[in-house]
């Protein structure tokens, strides 16, 4: 259960930084770090650099990606930039264009 | 299925930037920007809001430093501490709750709020904002009549003492009561300063 939930139909414009769950179904340009998961679904539009524990993509997201524990763009995804993780997957179906930063 | 309709700015979460959209917002953290939603919009019990805030139903029971404006109703519940001022057709302030700053109720806050928010811009809103409803309540109220009591109230007078009563009235009719400045507190500072000297001797 996300203690932070970005709806469907909230546009954040700014600066979000949490110690708890993020979960974006909604509008988000600017930049987010949160410690725990971050989760951007289907539908959602993000346009900006993210930090956090993990992160499961659906939705599109343009910006570079910082993950401690792992990123899963999942089918649908559309991802534009970079990610640094320790663990990276790419479902089939998912568009994705970016340098990958695993920890090899 | 609640994701879907109700957006929550969780407890340990900073916004620092505008919050728009067209659905329900509840506030438990921290928002250091605007929020405009066409939905209700609350602020928890640990809510905290920088800047001002509107929506269709604004519920608070946090803390708020800016403008709330509402298109239905503001309800100001136990809890809520407000610096700004506060629109709506319906404001309720319930018991426990704190505000400062002009509270208005009634159909005005659709257009004038917000050319007075855009012509805030630059200057500070309580210097625009406050004059405007004084001005508007002392048009009405000259207009409805509380007319006939003056003078109803002078001939009494003027009856029991027909000297003074154009005295007694003049002045307070032509002028409207000034208020005493605030109480000015440097005494603290002098006291301290004070005592600093007497310890330093």
């Amino acid at each position: 259960m996300a203690s932070t939930v970005i709806g469907t139909g909230i546009t954040v414009e700014g600066e979000i930084t949490t110690d708890e769950d993020v979960v974006v179904a909604g509008t988000l340009r600017g930049k987010l770090s949160a410690k725990e998961g971050v989760t951007i679904e289907h539908g959602a539009t993000v346009e900006a650099d993210i930090v956090g524990g993990s992160l499961v993509v659906a939705g599109a997201l343009t910006g570079n990606v910082t993950a401690a524990e792992r990123v899963d763009l999942q089918s649908g995804a559309r991802v534009i930039g970079n990610v640094k993780a320790a663990r990276m997957t790419i479902a089939d179906g998912a568009q994705f264009k970016g340098n990958v930063d695993m920890d090899v | 299925m609640a994701s879907a309709n109700l957006s929550i700015i969780g407890r340990t979460t900073r916004v620092r930037g505008r919050v728009t959209g067209a659905v329900d917002l509840e506030v438990q953290g921290f928002v250091e920007g605007d929020i405009a939603v066409s939905g209700d919009v609350t602020v928890d019990a640990n809510g905290i809001v920088g800047a001002g805030v509107r929506g269709r139903r604004l519920v608070v029971r946090g803390a708020v430093k800016g403008d709330l404006v509402g298109e239905e109703a503001v309800s100001l519940e136990d809890g809520a501490r407000v610096v700004g001022d506060v629109r709506a057709p319906r404001v309720a302030i319930g018991p426990g709750a704190l505000v400062r700053g002009f509270v208005e109720t009634g159909e005005a806050n659709g257009a004038p709020t917000r050319a007075s928010r855009s012509a805030q811009g630059a200057s500070r809103p309580q210097t625009l904002a406050r004059p405007v409803a004084p001005a508007a309540r002392s048009t009405t109220a000259k207009t409805a009549g509380p007319q006939p009591p003056p003078i109803a109230a002078s001939s009494k007078t003027a009856a029991k003492h027909p000297g003074t009563a154009e005295k007694a009235n003049g002045p307070a009719a032509g002028r409207p009561p000034r208020r005493p400045p605030p109480p000015v507190v440097p005494a603290l500072k002098k006291v301290k300063g004070q005592i600093a000297k007497r310890k330093e001797r």
